[in-house]
């Protein structure tokens, strides 16, 4: 193993150009990937393709596509994907487990749609170098608490700001839609349950007086009011359609109860979580509801079938639910393809998965038109790789985000290269 | 070595819920024929035929001619591989139970349940065995257990016979902070590292005296003399130090796994391994010289201080140091796909496929004692198998059956899927919609 941390440092070494780009978000210039295989999100897989990347951007990508003066990346033998997306994670707003302080993700009160999450991400992020290095550039960065936490944002993994990071601002809003507390003990307390039922019932007014209250204010301000109140503002474009709610449900009740919701209200919604999204799949690709599907890492329900968290990807794939993958986590955003890879093993098709990482999140937040795909005119967010990125074994060599090479190294490999290299007998 | 020691069997408390009452899993001879056999010690056969006996492995190669007249598995396309080995679990007792109460408790045993559908989901990842521990309350805890995945057994069935007595210690955070909620005139002690190595050195002294005294005893050989009142968690911690129970030592830093080493050591006994050991990467060559092995998650991190730096890598590195390394689940729902936690290793660190799926087979199997008995498909050895429909780190993988003993206790073309589930649904549908 100490041979196979030398052929990487010698692999190093022969681009010397980014040992001196370590420092920062990565190297600018104009870059030719040439001779790789390039699955580009669009349909299609191109063999002996070049990529050409220019000014943040994808330039060209063809068998002779090339830039004269360009730094040359040889990707004979390689693969090339678009960078992954996470489309839920609270990464750059948390960062180590248990120190409140580190943790600073939810605001005070139930109603904080002007919050915004983009605002308060930490640029230099352990977490997000390490989510980077194995191709997963962007994410969805979510607030969380209260009934609206507030205003997600869709960024890529390494920039100097949070401005130069952001691909979406307000990618969506994230609504905690209330739901019913589960009693374990079931009908031990029959008078607490009903109490409880109603304080969810009126939580659900309250919530829907605030929507219809947005929709009045948008009214008055469309009609040349100019008063203004920050939280009622903010949820213009909410009521209006334009960014979509990723709204909590799990159950088959409770993703109804959502899609109504949505369509009462003229929201897009996206339901996040959807454990028993498949007991709806008719529902949802119907309306056109899209699911950012919650951690695959999770245990199903008691009484469903050992496998049906796994199977579930390919199951709303046949019935044309669009989904797209999620960890929920910081450390470990970048095992988002193996959670694809668990849906692989239970049925979805990989050209699916690797869409559900890709551009159907892209799609769902707005982001196509930058992100998602290889093709000219894109945001060159893309890996270069060994192999399947589904497959734990293969190894990411190249990473670009906004057309700039990102070096790979972060806290985890220095510590690597530290204790991999303590003498014997010291 | 103390004689009296408490009855093994320790099963508490036996609920028999429903789901438990499986089908009798009949005792079978087997032959899986035309598979690749990844047999951890000889190498990855293809086309190659496992035939088991009684519940044993009785035939592995090429040209193994199958009995006439015993069940046969095809596995063409199929990967069959040994049955995978959980080093560190909590499934099959309640939870994460702690015996918090005071900080060394090694007299107690945890209760196996039987009822617990872990179980099953482990079975269907392909799991065949697993260490049961409580939580890491305690500076020295309580005795673990080993079990066999016989879903549908009843607790007692459920014991690996000739694994070893496992005691689980804990350093670090969770020890230190484990009455941090109550006032400081009432918290337990220790409260720091420094004062969990104290711990451990007034304790084991108190053992080595116990056990002095009951040596004295024994050497009289006198009826008529006074034995020495008789002290059940010296008793266990006397057993810890003349080697008779293994130590699992919960922890994290690299400062309190060479601590406890050097404790161990200086009263004469070895950590069998270390669990979790985050940071083993930066005392392997001590932990290699010591003697102690090392089970550890393939890549979890920052979700607590003594968390931070733990790496993937650390796997690769200790391996390559010299320490026997496998990687366990500590949870329901990893148990489930511990190859893919295995896979982890080559690429992090550049395992090799043997080394990595060692980890979660013949190492495991090592730390628990159970090594001659499981951890390889080599005849002779018992037949606890897992196939799978691709190559374990394949992305496309699901695991088609579990065996245990010889017996099949998963089938995926038996269980109730999420597909089957739907499929039925849709059939029901169909005759109403007819009528």
């Amino acid at each position: 193993m100490r041979t196979a941390a030398l052929v990487l440092a010698a692999l190093t070494v022969a681009a010397p150009a980014v040992l001196t780009a370590q420092a920062t978000p990565g190297q600018e210039g104009t870059f030719v990937i040439r001779g790789a295989t390039v699955w580009t999100g669009a349909g299609q897989t191109l063999q002996n393709t070049n990529v050409v990347i220019r000014d943040g951007r994808i330039e060209a990508v063809g068998p002779n596509a090339t830039a004269a003066g360009a730094i040359e990346i040889d990707g004979r033998g390689r693969f090339v994907y678009p960078g992954m997306i996470d489309a839920f994670t609270p990464l750059g707003l948390s960062e180590t487990g248990g120190i409140s302080t580190m943790n600073l993700r939810s605001e005070m009160g139930e109603y904080n749609p002007h919050m915004r999450a983009v605002v308060a991400i930490n640029v230099d992020s352990d977490m997000m170098a390490i989510t980077r290095a194995n191709g997963v550039t962007t994410a969805i960065t979510a607030p969380s608490g209260g009934v609206i936490s507030g205003q997600a944002a869709l960024v890529n993994m390494a920039g100097w700001t949070w401005e130069d990071m952001a691909v979406k601002q307000t990618a969506a809003f994230v609504l905690n839609y209330p739901r019913q507390p589960s009693f374990r003990f079931g009908g031990g307390n029959p008078a607490a349950e009903r109490a409880a039922g109603e304080r969810v019932a009126g939580q659900i007014r309250e919530l829907k007086t605030v929507l219809s209250t947005a929709r009045a204010y948008d009214q008055q301000r469309a009609a040349g009011s100019d008063q203004t109140d920050l939280m009622y503002e903010a949820l213009r474009p909410l009521v209006r359609g334009e960014v979509p709610a990723l709204v909590s449900a799990d159950t088959e009740d409770q993703i109804r109860e959502v899609v109504e919701f949505g369509r009462e209200f003229g929201i897009r919604v996206i339901i996040n979580g959807g454990r028993d999204a498949w007991k709806v799949r008719d529902l949802l690709a119907q309306n056109d509801v899209p699911v950012v599907l919650g951690s695959i890492q999770s245990t199903p329900a008691s009484d469903a079938p050992y496998d049906a968290v796994f199977a579930q990807p390919g199951v709303l794939h046949e019935a044309g639910v669009k989904f797209a993958f999620s960890t929920g986590g910081g450390a470990n955003a970048r095992h988002v393809p193996f959670h694809a890879a668990l849906a692989v093993g239970y049925g979805l098709p990989k050209e699916a998965a690797l869409r559900a990482l890709t551009i159907w999140p892209a799609e769902m937040f707005g982001a196509a038109d930058q992100i998602g795909t290889i093709e000219a005119g894109k945001v060159a967010n893309l890996f270069v790789a060994t192999g399947d990125p589904l497959d734990i074994r293969t190894q990411v060599s190249e990473l670009f985000i906004k057309g700039r090479r990102v070096p790979m190294d972060d806290r985890q490999t220095r510590l690597y290269e530290k204790y991999n290299a303590r003498p014997a007998g010291n | 070595m103390i004689r009296r020691r408490i009855g093994r069997a320790g099963a508490g408390m036996v609920l028999t819920a429903a789901f438990a009452l499986a089908a009798p899993v009949a005792a079978q001879d087997i032959a899986i024929r035309n598979a690749t056999v990844i047999t951890i010690a000889n190498g990855t056969m293809e086309n190659a035929t496992v035939v088991i006996r009684d519940g044993k492995i009785a035939a592995v190669g090429r040209d193994v001619q199958i009995p006439s007249g015993i069940r046969v598995i095809d596995g063409t396309g199929r990967y069959v591989m040994p049955g995978i080995i959980d080093a560190h679990s909590h499934m099959a007792i309640e939870g994460g139970i702690n015996e918090g109460s005071e900080s060394v408790t090694p007299e107690v045993i945890i209760p196996v349940r039987d009822d617990d559908q872990t179980i099953y989901r482990a079975l269907a990842g392909g799991v065949t065995s697993a260490l049961l521990l409580h939580g890491s309350a305690n500076t020295i805890g309580g005795q673990g257990a080993v079990i066999k995945m016989r879903w549908g057994q009843p607790a007692d069935s459920l014991h690996f016979e000739g694994a070893h007595r496992i005691v689980k210690f804990a350093l670090g955070e969770n020890v230190t902070r484990a009455s941090s909620s109550a006032p400081d005139s009432l918290r337990r002690f220790p409260k720091s590292r420094m004062g969990v190595e104290q711990t451990l050195r007034w304790w084991f002294t108190q053992a080595q005296e116990y056990a002095a005294e009951w040596q004295a005893y024994d050497a009289r050989r006198d009826r008529n003399a006074v034995p020495p009142r008789r002290d059940l968690r010296l008793e266990a911690l006397a057993d810890i130090l003349s080697g008779e129970i293994k130590v699992h030592a919960h922890s994290y830093r690299g400062d309190e796994i060479l601590m406890l080493m050097r404790v161990a050591e200086d009263f004469g006994f070895r950590i069998n391994t270390f669990q979790h050991v985050l940071e083993g990467y930066k005392v392997a060559d001590e932990m290699a010289a010591h003697g102690a092995m090392a089970s550890t998650f393939a890549d979890n991190w920052g979700y607590k201080v003594e968390a931070n730096d733990a790496i993937p890598h650390n796997m690769a590195i200790m391996a390559d140091r010299g320490i026997v390394v496998s990687v366990n689940s500590d949870s329901g729902e990893r148990v489930r796909r511990m190859y893919q936690e295995a896979a982890i290793g080559m690429k992090y660190g550049g395992m090799s496929e043997n080394e990595a799926l060692k980890m979660i087979t013949l190492n495991p199997a090592m730390q628990l004692g159970v090594d001659n008995l499981v951890g390889t498909i080599e005849v002779g050895k018992q037949a606890d198998i897992a196939i799978f429909s691709a190559h374990p780190f394949a992305p496309e993988t699901h695991v088609e059956m579990t065996l245990v003993d010889g017996k099949v206790y998963f089938d995926r073309n038996e269980a109730m899927t999420l597909r089957k589930l739907i499929d039925g649904a849709r059939s029901i549908t169909t005759t109403e919609d007819d009528r």
